[in-house]
């Protein structure tokens, strides 16, 4: 079994362990995804304090909403993570002018540690390597498909947004979106073999 | 028959990255109704999203309050109504009836002694700093009387051992009212309660099992009194 199958199995069993009310099993996906959350939302918002927000929102319906977590719809990190960038995005559109402001926050530090929480010993191993096969995907994208995803992931922006600054047609903005995320997909599935 | 998944495959990619908008929305909506019970959709949909949630693992991780675990756990026990944890946490049985009443005898005593004392400090015209007292460790609230919300810290405190936690109690009219339910790690703690606590005569913190019971079973290691 790879790696991944038993990060994820585990993972499961402690979504399913919430739901019993076991605060363990939260502390557990707390510890393994709340930094990567905090860094997903840092990077759309900008700003600390409102990304350390939007992390305890999100943490806060796993713990009361566990239930929520549906399988055949993708991973529990993918359910995470959707829960941080969904609210993330929301934020930045509803306050444009604090978007307007991110580039002065651009040197917020992102550091380069990981949280050291005991239950993180398979992430400990996972994610570098991950981190770095998931930036050589992106990074293999032609430019013009990942300035789109990159502008809609991180940058919280919208297909029309997107073809209103940039000028290129929506058709066009939809197509190298579709482009840009089959290439990363396959990538991170050979990945994940 | 086979269906042509390129269109809804297109609009998948663009809402796994949250910028889906207009017209597409309810065109996305409209092409995943038609195709029904469609596994070919339920793959695209997962693998999108996977995709997506992949993206975040480009980034370097941020460290995150490590107190906030414990704040959501706290702030949300009551609130939460998790039918499983309060039965688990109310069976207890008449002993530990008779134990809560021996518990609560020793409370309601802290409150006669410790009525006089009143708050440590004032911060404003509003908000009230209350130290606790005890004999190992600092543990302090933060409340605005009248309104809901407090805010817990405490510092050096006891660990409590294997499976249990330090429970935060409301003293009302001699009846324990459960608050929040803490781990410290390293001595140190902060919470969040969501309630209004300055109805409450004195404020009390016991160690109890880490299932939160509903009524204390132990002494107090901390008391403050309101009034």
């Amino acid at each position: 079994m790879e790696t991944t199958d038993l990060s994820e199995a585990r993972d499961r069993r402690w979504v399913a362990a919430v739901a019993t009310g076991d605060e363990d099993a939260f502390r557990g996906l707390f510890g393994r995804y709340a930094p990567m959350a905090k860094a997903l939302a840092l990077r759309v918002v900008r700003q600390p304090q409102m990304a350390e927000e939007i992390v305890q929102e999100a943490f806060l319906s796993v713990w009361r909403h566990p239930d929520g977590y549906e399988p055949d719809r993708g991973s529990v990190r993918s359910w995470l993570m959707a829960m941080v960038h969904h609210r993330a995005v929301d934020t930045v559109r509803r306050e444009e002018s604090q978007r307007r402001r991110a580039d002065q926050a651009a040197s917020v530090g992102l550091r380069d540690e990981v949280s050291d929480h005991a239950e993180e010993v398979v992430a400990a191993v996972e994610l570098p390597r991950e981190r770095r096969a998931v930036r050589a995907a992106l990074a293999d994208l032609p430019d013009e498909q990942r300035a789109i995803v990159e502008r809609m992931y991180f940058g919280g922006e919208s297909q029309r947004q997107i073809a209103a600054a940039t000028g290129l047609p929506l058709g066009t903005v939809k197509s190298r979106t579709l482009l840009g995320m089959r290439k990363l997909r396959a990538a991170l599935e050979e990945l994940e073999r | 028959m086979t269906r042509d998944h390129a269109a809804i495959e297109e609009l998948l990619t663009v809402r796994a990255l949250d910028a889906l908008d207009g017209d597409d929305v309810q065109a996305l909506d409209r092409m995943l109704a038609e195709h029904g019970d469609c596994e070919e959709c339920r793959t695209l949909q997962a693998a999108y999203a996977d995709t997506a949630a992949m993206l975040a693992a480009s980034l370097d991780p941020v460290d995150v309050d490590p107190a906030m675990a414990d704040r959501i756990v706290a702030t949300s026990g009551r609130a939460r109504g998790d039918p499983d944890g309060d039965a688990r946490r109310g069976g207890r049985g008449w002993m530990a009836i008779v134990a809560v009443a021996a518990v609560l005898v020793l409370v309601v005593g802290s409150l006669a002694v410790l009525r006089d004392r009143g708050p440590d400090a004032s911060v404003n015209w509003a908000q009230r700093v209350v130290a606790f007292d005890g004999t190992s460790g600092e543990f302090t609230m933060a409340y605005v009387p009248g309104q809901s919300g407090a805010v817990f810290w405490g510092e050096g405190l006891p660990q409590p051992g294997t499976d249990e936690a330090l429970e935060i109690w409301m003293i009302q009219d001699g009846t324990a009212v459960r608050g929040a339910c803490v781990v410290p790690a390293d001595g140190r703690v902060a919470a969040f309660l969501d309630a209004d606590v300055s109805d409450a005569e004195v404020m009390a913190v016991t160690v109890e099992s880490s299932s939160c019971p509903e009524q204390p079973t132990t002494d107090p290691i901390f008391t403050a009194p309101l009034v």
